[in-house]
């Protein structure tokens, strides 16, 4: 466990007394991984019972050996990794190991998909997965939560969030989510994981806020927009296959320029035109992949992931500006 | 080892052959995007539109409600042009057969899209919509497009009201500046 830092020394820092409305209590483990912090919160029905806290901190054990796992492989920052083997050329990716070669191909898939804004090799030639291992990493423990029985639960990874459920479970600990609405109206409503986005000019501060839950909180914005596509959808078009519904928003993500400059390369010339970019999609490895694609590729990439993808986009630009989907701003009067 | 190496450069070059044939087919799209919009407003500023055109572009024409609704809608100022060539080009529809004739698959900007079109008495009568889907899931809702906005119409929280922090990834000592340290520190 790490110390944590005096909740004074930052501003606006929440006291306990200043915990969001609603009755279960959040419970929050952090451990080190990755060069970063990652931080577990669960909400448990009986939050401070003896049983929540042993759940916790398996629940936290069991996931930093998934991220253990996961950076004794890919990390170029250890000599005695796969990674580094490959970097060093003292291994050939042909004889990596599948899971290895797993990444590369979802890598070059990336890349393609992004025309190239996203890549997994630096301009020195090096073979470098992490921009796509980090994301897996938070993917793998939200698998490993779910099968320690865990549904109500924000993993943060140094800034990139994946949520499941709600901050506001039923007492009753119904785990199942039901039907109605998630209208986050105070009281015992289930209300969605709001995740604050840190305003890279002063990173003290949040530049806003964006809601993230099972149920399409977002969704009304987005279904309300193409109101020609849903004409177009008329015959064929099935809605909502597979897992994720359209709208949904488990997983958030933010990119930056500023910070771990080796991190993220602009595509073509001169400096990148975003200094942050956050993204929020169904899955994590999508948002971290695109949040870090449009950093490199500016505005046309942040286009084209608006086009292809069901994301919502905040992009932060030099000069302080910012660039929005329709799920970054306010409510609408409607 | 060896074969698996081969399988894995076939599988590059079938990726290389994909993306190729993609960009290909970004071409085709483009096109035939145009054609929708030119035959969507030849249709309403010209009567005779139905039986004008060629049988590719008139069998996008119609299907204004099917695929391409929202490109075609952006380019006014073609189809304002497209209108009169369809008056001038009437004369090439007697070579439609009757049938129903399935468009190619196109990959387009919101997804799969292939249309059929119905031909009778050598017009079109009918437009439909095969198959509006795709392959990846992203949804046939597209996002929103990205644009300017101040900040003070960003959607707020005090951070004393966030259950979590995201922020561009850096060491961990400064952990996003303490502010999810405090948000962690308030639920330990």
């Amino acid at each position: 466990m790490l110390p944590m830092p005096d909740p004074q020394r930052a501003h606006g820092a929440p006291s306990a007394s200043g915990a969001p409305a609603g009755d279960a209590p959040l419970r929050a483990r952090t451990f080190l991984a990755m060069g970063t912090v990652v931080s577990l919160t669960v909400a448990f029905p009986d939050g401070h019972s003896d049983e929540a806290t042993d759940r916790l901190d398996a629940a936290s054990r069991v996931i930093e050996a998934d991220f253990e796992a996961l950076e004794a492989r890919f990390s170029l920052f250890r000599n005695d990794s796969e990674a580094s083997a490959l970097a060093r050329g003292v291994l050939r990716l042909a004889h990596a190991s599948p899971l290895m070669r797993g990444y590369y191909a979802e890598a070059v898939d990336w890349r393609r998909r992004t025309h190239g804004a996203f890549t997994a090799e630096r301009p020195d030639g090096v073979l470098d997965l992490s921009g796509l291992v980090k994301g897996r990493a938070i993917a793998e423990a939200g698998r490993s939560l779910a099968a320690l029985g865990l549904h109500h639960w924000c993993l943060n990874a140094g800034g990139d969030v994946l949520v499941s459920g709600t901050p506001t479970p039923d007492p009753a600990g119904a785990s199942s989510t039901d039907g109605g609405g998630q209208r986050a109206t105070g009281g015992r409503a289930a209300r969605p994981w709001l995740a604050g986005i840190v305003d890279p000019a002063d990173r003290r501060t949040l530049l806003g806020a964006y809601p993230l839950g099972d149920e399409p909180s977002t969704a009304a914005s987005a279904a309300a927009s193409p109101a020609a596509l849903a004409d177009a959808s008329g015959a064929g078009a099935g809605t909502g296959e597979g897992p994720a519904t359209a709208g949904t928003r488990l997983a958030l993500a933010t990119s930056g320029s500023a910070e771990r400059g080796d991190h993220i390369w602009a595509v073509g010339r001169g400096r990148p035109e975003f200094v942050q970019v956050s993204v929020a999609a169904a899955d994590i490895v999508t948002a971290d992949v695109l949040a870090t694609a449009i950093v490199a590729g500016g505005r046309d990439m942040l286009d084209l992931a608006t086009a292809q993808w069901d994301v919502d986009v905040l992009a932060v630009t030099r000069d302080g500006g910012l660039l929005a989907t329709r799920g970054f701003r306010a409510p609408r009067a409607a | 080892m060896r074969a698996r190496a081969a399988a894995a450069a076939a599988l590059a070059s079938a990726g290389i052959l994909a993306a190729g044939w993609q960009a290909g087919n970004q071409v085709i799209e483009a096109s035939s995007t145009t054609g929708v919009a030119k035959t969507g407003t030849g249709a309403t500023g010209n009567a005779g539109a139905g039986d004008s055109t060629g049988p590719a572009s008139g069998g996008a024409g119609s299907s204004t409600g099917t695929g391409g609704t929202g490109s075609s809608g952006g380019t006014g100022s073609s189809g304002g042009t497209a209108g009169s060539s369809g008056s001038q080009g009437s004369s090439s529809s007697a070579s439609l057969k009757n049938g129903t004739f399935n468009g190619p698959s196109e990959d387009t900007r919101f997804g799969t899209v292939q249309v059929a079109i119905v031909v009778a008495g050598g017009k079109i009568t009918d437009v439909k919509s095969l198959h509006l889907t795709d392959a990846e899931r992203r949804s046939q809702m597209i996002s929103a497009y990205a644009a300017p906005i101040l900040r003070s119409e960003v959607l707020k929280a005090q951070s004393v009201n966030v259950d979590t922090v995201s922020g561009a990834t850096i060491t961990s000592d400064a952990y996003l500046t303490s502010l999810q340290g405090a948000v962690d520190a308030a639920h330990a």
